[in-house]
């Protein structure tokens, strides 16, 4: 009754790359607009303790989701008004973020830590229940986010690269001039990517909560915030290598747990290691036009144009 | 985070003065003060002193309880515990390991105040040390798992492979292999003490690979017991026994502490002012427990559970030699064993389990 190892491998990748894909995409259309947002971390936090507060209140997941979404999108704009209104440093305000998620998290967590929450319901269709090998995984029995990860990050791409209002906010990522001059306000179109970006990032918070793990912990998401960044950066800014990204890094967390699950003889240290090296290999291996990928005013703030 | 720490001590600071004042013209007889790394409502080894500690407040008349949180392992444990003192604490008790210095430091600078640290060391004049020893009392817990398990794998995640953990597993197996010689513990480290994203993820590759019973040794076994519940497999609990709520179905037993009958002894010197600081360490049956038995669990099983903990606590101890190691080798000769003093070096894994120490 062992699970391949491949079939291991990409249960495993799902389950762990949910809430990544999410956090990526959200981290993906903010820095399209040219907005480096370093407190995706916080913000992750905010939508995991959010989500699991109001899901524990209510009893209801649904509505813990609905609440991780408004909060993320809530954390962004005040990011947004530090950034674009007051046009401070995105790198310091990113931090200043981060650090505020950690704390408002926690606060809004505390008085929910041990709760027993119902977490969001998980499906598997009925043709696929009674395969013997999907039986001994977690293979297709998932919740919603789960289910429609893929899609969305296809919607997001449509949106960014197939719609006027895409074509604009990549305008605005590329040269906030330019923009401008073609009549398009980058303050309202960076408002509307942080909205969209915190939407999505609370999202990928709650899935920590609401059902990968059913509990919250103070700093639950364990760095994940900062993978999501680096995976923007490895996926050039496009949402369907997202999805490429989060496969590879979920896999190789899967990995080292599978590899022990199964009897592996090499060191739990050198195991702990390999979702970063497996990073590492593969931004050398993939290196090369990366800055060219880059959104041309990423991290600088418009001053309006004169 | 050091901000918000210091925040959330300050804020406790203030509460815990708004508290105690008004009650200035009764003073209480004596007022504990117990720091937690964590919260008190993790379903494990913080909530366990909680607990305790909230019925000695309850029990013994005139005895108050200042709690803090959450309070990291660093110079941030000293101003609290300096704050609690001045709140009037006669006792502090320092629940985590890693407040060992910040503890100590305290303890010199107020002799008249009692220490009880949850840890190892030397003891002082008002500086107590102890523990629960839970490596012997998992043997039970194995025999649990050897009785119930269908596929002969019994899961188990460990945060850091320190001697402690080691310990637990290599009990657990040589408990489940007394009653089931074809038993297997496959162990998965996940790297922290808290990650909980990734004890799910660890539980979940234990699960795929046919392990039926999974046990941990993690600071909150909360992540790990819904998770085996959610796919349907069997849980051994670890820290605290209240965590038999988050599974129903799957739940076998598990150990827990309990500190309360340590606690109010202490309280009681302390009052009586008849505190010294000592070594103390205890097994089963004092400061360790067994969890209740989940409705499922035969009675055959718990019989043969109940029997085995009743060796245990008379002093049964599975780290007797002749005992291989799981690479073949000879980890203990005939007649050598391993007491509660060297548990924390343990460096092999007892033949049978799976897994590589580094």
């Amino acid at each position: 009754m062992t699970t391949p190892l491949l079939l291991g491998l990409l249960a495993g990748a799902i389950l762990s790359g949910t809430s990544l894909l999410y956090a990526t995409l959200g981290e993906t259309i903010v820095e399209r607009s040219g907005i480096v947002n370093l407190g995706l971390e916080g913000l992750l936090l905010v939508g995991a303790s959010v989500g699991f507060a109001v899901a524990a209140i209510s009893g209801n997941p649904w509505l813990g989701l609905v609440a991780a979404a408004a909060a993320g999108a809530l954390v962004n704009l005040v990011f947004g008004w530090l950034v674009v209104t007051r046009k401070s440093n995105q790198l310091a305000g990113g931090l200043a973020m981060m650090f505020f998620g950690f704390g408002a998290s926690a606060l809004i967590g505390a008085p929910h830590v041990g709760a027993v929450i119902r977490g969001l319901p998980k499906w598997r269709p009925a043709w696929l229940a009674d395969v013997s090998w999907v039986q001994t995984t977690t293979l297709f029995k998932y919740d919603v986010l789960t289910w429609i990860a893929v899609p969305v990050a296809v919607l997001v791409w449509w949106v960014l690269f197939r719609t006027r209002w895409g074509l604009g906010l990549r305008a605005v990522g590329e040269n906030p001039n330019a923009a401008f001059a073609s009549g398009r306000d980058p303050a309202v179109f960076q408002y509307q990517a942080l909205c969209l970006g915190g939407v999505l990032g609370g999202l990928g918070g709650a899935h920590l909560s609401l059902s990968l793990t059913g509990t919250w912990a103070e700093y639950m998401t364990a760095g994940r915030g900062f993978i999501a960044i680096a995976l923007v950066i490895f996926s050039k800014w496009d949402p369907l290598r997202v999805i490429v990204g989060t496969l590879v890094f979920g896999g190789a967390e899967a990995l080292e747990l599978q590899l022990q699950a199964r009897g592996s003889l090499m060191s739990p240290f050198l195991l702990e290691m390999f979702p970063y090296l497996l990073t590492i290999a593969v931004l050398l291996a993939w290196g090369g036009s990366r800055r060219l990928a880059a959104p041309a005013s990423l991290g600088r703030t418009f001053y309006g144009s004169s | 985070m050091k901000e918000r720490v210091r925040f959330a001590a300050c804020a406790l600071m203030l509460l815990a003065g708004l508290a105690v004042r008004p009650s200035a013209a009764q003073e209480p007889r004596l007022v504990i003060g117990a720091v937690y790394v964590g919260s008190v409502n993790d379903y494990g080894y913080n909530r366990s002193f909680h607990d305790a500690l909230t019925q000695v407040a309850r029990d013994l008349p005139d005895v108050k309880l200042l709690e803090a949180e959450n309070v990291p392992e660093s110079a941030e444990a000293e101003s609290v515990m300096e704050g609690l003192v001045q709140q009037g604490a006669k006792l502090v008790i320092p629940t985590s390991f890693g407040y060992k210095d910040a503890a100590r430091k305290v303890a010199k600078r107020h002799r008249d105040v009692a220490f009880e640290f949850a840890g190892d060391g030397e003891p002082e004049s008002n500086f107590g040390v102890f523990f629960g020893q839970t490596q012997r009392a998992m043997y039970p817990m194995g025999v649990a798992a050897g009785k119930l398990t269908k596929t002969n794998k019994l899961g188990f995640v460990i945060g850091i492979p320190i001697g402690y953990s080691l310990g637990n597993v290599n009990a657990f197996q040589m408990g489940a292999a007394s009653v089931n010689p074809k038993v297997q513990t496959i162990v998965v480290v996940t790297g922290g003490w808290a990650d909980k994203a990734k004890e799910a993820a660890a539980a979940n590759a234990l699960l795929d690979q046919g392990c039926d019973v999974i046990s941990m040794h993690v600071d909150s076994p909360a992540t790990i017991i819904r998770t085996a519940e959610e796919r349907g497999a069997m849980s051994i609990g670890f820290q605290s026994i209240e965590a038999r709520a988050l599974a129903p179905k799957g739940w076998i037993t598990g150990l827990g502490f309990n500190w309360a009958p340590f606690f109010t002894e202490t309280a009681k010197k302390v009052i009586a002012g008849r505190f010294r600081g000592e070594a103390i360490y205890q097994g089963l049956g004092q400061m360790v427990v067994v969890a209740p038995f989940g409705d499922s669990v035969p009675a055959d099983v718990r019989a043969a559970v109940t029997k085995s903990a009743e060796d245990v606590r008379k002093g049964f101890n599975p780290f007797t030699g002749p005992l291989k190691d799981n690479r073949g080798g000879l980890a203990l000769p005939p007649g050598a064993s391993v007491g509660v003093d060297q548990m924390g070096s343990m460096n092999w894994y007892v033949e049978g389990v799976v897994g590589k120490v580094r």
